[in-house]
């Protein structure tokens, strides 16, 4: 089964960019900050300190602006320098299925902490033709009808009971004890 | 090949068992012990039963939290589903009464192709009162399952050619003994179904959503095709068909 994830319904909101990147990318520590709260000053190694130790890796955008400047002008106690323990670069999240299309989650991490998050959406040819397959439209009788009659095995209808069982199909093929 | 039947939940359970005789006593043992699990199932959720634990639970007798963890456990997989079709399959009865009828047939059937697989059978199919799982392939070809037409008696409407992923298959009707069937009253839908074919990959998938749909017309077949891998048939209540390609291309040809 996919995991279509019925909350992805609001489309282009920080909460889609969280998700897919905690689904994607596991655990880094340091709470998403917006691109705002880069801005503002959070280049310090410090202050990621901070933020790893009270965020954890639920995404808490809203209060990341407000805490990392705050942050950065306190004194950090005696903060060791961060070893980055992820090397620089862009990271591919999940690719998930949303009702706008396909979209993959990327974090660009420097220096330890991801810098910014992008949504690319998708466009992959085999995820087209697998929403094409699902999508539901009206037959005609010839297209369902099945040439191998003869070679059916069992018969899938409504829940019979013992009685109803007595007619049906299903009996006489178990009757017949089905041989292929 | 071998067939054998035999009557649990008020309906009948067939077996077929490839590369194998019907003398063969393997074969028995088998059959022996999948009965032994329909029982199992149908004396712990049997509606029918005064003295089931779900019989228990309805009537007061016994409180949810105290009833066995299978119990709960199974109510919450109920619950699940009834999230996932947006409260068109749901366990909970008009009248108030938890009916897990919905979930337990297609649960005891996956239950029994366990078994068998325990038993070193892998080419079988199960048929729970015209709800099929099949496993590996019979003697020549795929194990292919015919759909009733719900408006000519005994006559098949189309066929299915059961390949890799797409082993269970789930039918609900408006002929059907479906008690588990609640239309929700609070809900505008187009009750626009008179019979809902589903294959999926699993047979408790296949049977929910094949509900769900039947409760939910319309809405809940298009829900239902965007939530789960699934290949849908459904007859709409003038005669005509409404199914996807999914669908089409298992037709056994």
């Amino acid at each position: 089964m996919r995991a279509r994830s019925a909350f992805f319904a609001g489309a282009g909101s920080v909460a889609i960019l969280a998700v897919g990147w905690q689904a994607g990318l596991g655990a880094l520590s340091s709470a998403i900050p917006t691109s705002q709260a880069v801005a503002s000053g959070t280049s310090g190694t410090g202050t990621s300190n901070a933020n790893s130790a009270t965020s954890g890796s639920t995404a808490k955008p809203s209060s990341a602006p407000s805490s990392a400047p705050s942050a950065s002008a306190k004194p950090a106690p005696a903060p060791a320098p961060v070893t980055p323990t992820v090397a620089d670069g862009t990271y591919d999240g999940a690719i998930v299925n949303t009702r706008y299309g396909t979209v993959q989650v990327q974090a660009v991490i420097a220096g330890g902490q991801i810098v910014d998050v992008i949504a690319v959406k998708l466009t992959d040819a085999d995820r087209k033709s697998e929403a094409i397959s699902a999508q539901v439209a009206p037959m005609v009788h010839d297209e369902v009808l099945a040439a191998q009659s003869a070679h059916v095995a069992n018969i899938s209808g409504g829940t019979y009971t013992t009685q109803g069982y007595l007619q049906s199909l299903q009996a006489a093929l178990d009757a017949a004890g089905f041989t292929g | 090949m071998s067939t054998h039947t035999f009557t649990t939940m008020g309906t009948v359970v067939s077996i077929r068992l490839a590369h194998t005789s019907d003398t063969d006593p393997r074969a028995h043992e088998v059959v022996n012990a999948i009965e032994d699990a329909f029982e199992n199932y149908n004396g712990q959720f049997s509606l029918y039963l005064d003295h089931s634990e779900i019989s228990l639970i309805a009537s007061g007798e016994l409180t949810l939290a105290a009833a066995s963890a299978e119990m709960r456990d199974a109510y919450a997989r109920a619950l699940e589903w009834r999230t996932r079709t947006h409260g068109d399959f749901t366990p909970h009865r008009p009248d108030g009464v938890l009916d897990l009828n919905g979930t337990i047939k297609a649960e005891a059937i996956a239950a029994a192709a366990d078994v068998a697989r325990a038993h070193g059978f892998v080419d079988f199919s199960l048929n729970c009162g015209g709800d099929v799982l099949v496993s590996g392939s019979p003697e020549s070809g795929k194990w292919i399952t015919g759909i009733v037409d719900p408006g000519v008696n005994n006559t098949m409407l189309s066929a299915v050619a059961h390949t890799d992923g797409w082993c269970a298959v789930a039918t609900s009707s408006t002929t059907e003994r479906g008690e588990h069937i609640w239309s929700r009253p609070e809900t505008a839908h187009e009750a626009i179904f008179r019979q809902v074919t589903v294959v999926a990959s699993d047979i408790v998938t296949a049977d929910v959503w094949a509900t769900a749909i039947m409760a939910g017309g319309q809405r809940a077949l298009d829900l239902a095709v965007a939530t789960d891998t699934l290949a849908v048939l459904a007859v709409t209540r003038d005669g005509g068909l409404v199914g996807n390609e999914n669908f089409r291309a298992l037709v056994a040809r």
